[in-house]
C-alpha cells in the first residue's frame, strides 16, 4: 500500500511541475531504500557519465548548434535551398520542409528551428501565393523534422541509453545515424507531394531555375556546406569518432561564424556557451539519475515482469507496436524529448526486444512518434512556440497543423510496419 | 528583488557567485573543446596523443553537466512537465511551486548527503582517476552540484512562500 501512496504523490509532484530530475531521483531513492540499498549507489551510478565516451558529442553538438542558430545560417540555408530546388512545382515547400530538416538535425529540435526558419519561411510562403493556414502549418510541423538524421542530439542520447542498458544486441549510434536518413527522406516526400496536391487548385507559379542566383547562394554559403560531409564523412570513412565529429564540428563552427562570417562577436561567445551548457546540464542531470533509476528499475526485474504482464495480453508484435505508437505518441505530446528517452527507453526498450523488435528500429520508431508529438494537439510544445512566434490562436494552430500530423501519421505506420526501410543500410 | 537597500550585500554576494559559476562553466567548455580537438591533431599529424586526455574529457562532461545543471537551478530551469499550470489560479500557482521547489530542494540535499558518502568512501580508498588527480576529487562535484541545487531551490521556496504570507496578509 505504502509504495503506491508514494507513487501517487511523485505523479501528482510531477503534474505540478516538479523537476524531473527530482521526481526520477525521488524514485531511485525509495526504490533503493526499499530494496536495502545504501543510497550512496544514486551517485556511483551517476558518476557512469564520465565512464561513457559518446557522451561528449551531446556538449559539443549542442554548443555547435546554438552557435548556428545565433548566427544568419539559416538565411543562407533558405536561399541555398531556394536556388536549387525552388524552380520544382511545389519548390518553395519542399525547401521549407529541406532547410527545416537539415537545420534541426543539427540545431537539435529545441522549438530553435521554428523561431530561426520559421520566421523566414512563413512570410515567403505567403507571399508566393501559399494559404495562410497551410504555411503555418508547414512551418509549425516541420519545427521537429529532422530529428531523424544525423547529427540530431536525441539519435545520439538514444544510442547511449541503449548502450548502457546490455539486451545483447550492440546499439551502436553510427548504425543510428544511417537508420535515420531514409525515414527522414519518406517524410520530407511524403509532405512535399501533399502539399503539391494541397495546391492543386492553387497552382503556384514556378521561378525558373538561375544559374546566377546559385552561385551566389553557394558563394555565400561555401564555408557551411563542409559542415555536415564533415559529420557523415568523417563518421563513415572512418576518419573520427563521433565524438571527435563533435569537437570538429564546434572548433569548425566557433572559426566560422565569429571569424570569417563575423556575424558573432567574440563577447557574446561566453553566454552562447552559457545558455548552451544549461540546456546540457539539464539533459545530462536527468541522464545521470536516470542511469540510477534504470539500474533500480533491472535490479527489481521491472521490465521482466512488465514483459510478462504485457505478454499476458497482447501475443501479436504488431498490436504490441500499435499500442507502442498510442502511447509514444501522447508521451511525446506532454515530455520534453530528452526526459521521454531517458524514462522510457529503459521501460520499453526490453520489453521491445522481446518481441523481437530491432532496438535500432525501435529508437526510430520512438524519435519518429516524438517528432509528432511536437505538435500533438493539445500541449505539443511546438504548437505553443509557433502560436507565440506568429501571434495566431492555439486553435487556429490545432487546424493548421492537423492535416501535417495525418501525413506523418501515416509515414510513421508505413516506418513501424516496414523495418527494413530503416535498418536496409546496416544489415551488411 | 524589492527592499533593495538592505539586500545590496547578499545581492553582490550572490552576483559575484553567479559570475564565478558561469566562468568556470565557459572554461569548462572551452578545455573540453581546446582537449577534444587537441587530441585528434596530436594524433593523425604527429601520430601521438596525451594518455590521460580522454579520461580528462570524459570528466570534464561530467563537470560540465554539473555546473550547468547548477546554473539552470537559479531561475529553477530545469526541464519539467507543467500541464496544471494553465489551470491553476495566481495564488493556486504560488502554492503549487512552493511545495514543488520545497520537496526539490529537500532531494538535492539526500542526494548531496549520499553523494558526500560515496566520495568520503573513495577518499579512504585513494584512486587515481588520471595523471596524479585523486578520483575524490573529481567525484567531488556530485555533491557539490546537489549542495548549490539544494541551496537555490530552497531560496526559491522562501522566495514563494514569502508571496503567500504577503497575499494573506
Amino acid at each position: 500500500m505504502i509504495p503506491y501512496i508514494f507513487a501517487l504523490i511523485l505523479v501528482l509532484l510531477t503534474i505540478f511541475g516538479t523537476p524531473l530530475f527530482a521526481v526520477i531521483l525521488a524514485f531511485a531513492m525509495l526504490g533503493f531504500h526499499y530494496q536495502g540499498v545504501d543510497l550512496s549507489v544514486i551517485a556511483i551510478e551517476m558518476y557512469r557519465i564520465a565512464d561513457t565516451p559518446v557522451l561528449l558529442a551531446l556538449p559539443l553538438f549542442t554548443f555547435a548548434g546554438y552557435v548556428l542558430a545565433e548566427s544568419r545560417t539559416s538565411h543562407r540555408l533558405v536561399k541555398l535551398t531556394k536556388a536549387f530546388i525552388g524552380w520544382m512545382p511545389g519548390g518553395l515547400a519542399i525547401v521549407a520542409f529541406i532547410a527545416c530538416a537539415f537545420f534541426t538535425a543539427f540545431t537539435g529540435a529545441s522549438g530553435v528551428t521554428i523561431v530561426a526558419l520559421g520566421a523566414l519561411l512563413y512570410p515567403a510562403l505567403t507571399e508566393a501565393g501559399y494559404r495562410d493556414k497551410f504555411s503555418i502549418g508547414l512551418v509549425t510541423s516541420s519545427g521537429s523534422l529532422g530529428l531523424l538524421l544525423p547529427p540530431s542530439l536525441p539519435l545520439i542520447l538514444y544510442g547511449i541509453i541503449a548502450q548502457q542498458m546490455d539486451i545483447g544486441k550492440s546499439v551502436t549510434i553510427n548504425d543510428l545515424f544511417l537508420a535515420g536518413i531514409f525515414p527522414a527522406l519518406l517524410m520530407v516526400l511524403m509532405l512535399s507531394f501533399w502539399s503539391l496536391w494541397e495546391n492543386r487548385r492553387n497552382p503556384i507559379p514556378c521561378e525558373p531555375f538561375s544559374v546566377k542566383e546559385a552561385i551566389s547562394a553557394l558563394r555565400e554559403s561555401i564555408w557551411e556546406i563542409p559542415l555536415p560531409i564533415f559529420v557523415l564523412g568523417g563518421i563513415y570513412g572512418g576518419y573520427f569518432a563521433i565524438s571527435e565529429a563533435a569537437a570538429v564540428t564546434a572548433m569548425y563552427v566557433v572559426i566560422v561564424e565569429v571569424f570569417i562570417y563575423k556575424e558573432i562577436k567574440i563577447s557574446q561567445l561566453p553566454s552562447i556557451m552559457r545558455e548552451s551548457m544549461i540546456m546540457v546540464g539539464a539533459i545530462l542531470l536527468i541522464l545521470g539519475v536516470a542511469l540510477a533509476s534504470t539500474n533500480f528499475l533491472i535490479d527489481a526485474d521491472i521490465p521482466v515482469r512488465l514483459f510478462n504482464l504485457i505478454q499476458a495480453h497482447v501475443t501479436n508484435k504488431i498490436v504490441f507496436l500499435i499500442l507502442l505508437n498510442i502511447l509514444l505518441l501522447i508521451l511525446g505530446a506532454i515530455l520534453d524529448i530528452f526526459s521521454a528517452l531517458v524514462i522510457m527507453i529503459p521501460i520499453i526498450l526490453p520489453v521491445a526486444v522481446n518481441y523481437g523488435i530491432n532496438p535500432v528500429h525501435l529508437g526510430i520508431i520512438f524519435l519518429a512518434n516524438m517528432q509528432i508529438g511536437y505538435f500533438t494537439p493539445p500541449v505539443g510544445m511546438n504548437l505553443f512556440i509557433a502560436s507565440f512566434r506568429f501571434d495566431k490562436s492555439i486553435s487556429e494552430l490545432y487546424q493548421a497543423a492537423f492535416p501535417f500530423m495525418i501525413v506523418l501519421l501515416v509515414a510513421l505506420l508505413i516506418i513501424t510496419y516496414w523495418p527494413a526501410l530503416s535498418l536496409f543500410l546496416i544489415q551488411r | 528583488m524589492n527592499e533593495q537597500p538592505r539586500k545590496s550585500f547578499l545581492e553582490r554576494f550572490q552576483m559575484i557567485i553567479e559570475h564565478v559559476e558561469d566562468s568556470i562553466l565557459v572554461g569548462l567548455l572551452l578545455l573540453m573543446i581546446v582537449m577534444a580537438v587537441l587530441q585528434i591533431l596530436l594524433r593523425d599529424l604527429f601520430s601521438t596523443g596525451i594518455v590521460w586526455s580522454d579520461v580528462l574529457v570524459r570528466i570534464l562532461v561530467l563537470w560540465v553537466g554539473l555546473v550547468g545543471a547548477m546554473v539552470a537551478s537559479r531561475q529553477g530551469r530545469h526541464i519539467n512537465i507543467d500541464i496544471m499550470d494553465r489551470y491553476l489560479s495566481e495564488r493556486a500557482k504560488i502554492v503549487a511551486r512552493s511545495v514543488v521547489d520545497f520537496f526539490t530542494a529537500l532531494i538535492c540535499l539526500i542526494g548531496a548527503y549520499y553523494g558526500l558518502r560515496f566520495v568520503q568512501m573513495e577518499f579512504s580508498v585513494g584512486g587515481r582517476a588520471f595523471a596524479k588527480v585523486p578520483s575524490w576529487l573529481c567525484e567531488s562535484i556530485i555533491p557539490i552540484g546537489f549542495m548549490v541545487m539544494a541551496v537555490r531551490y530552497s531560496l526559491l521556496f522562501v522566495n514563494n512562500f514569502k508571496k503567500i504570507v504577503e497575499s494573506k496578509s
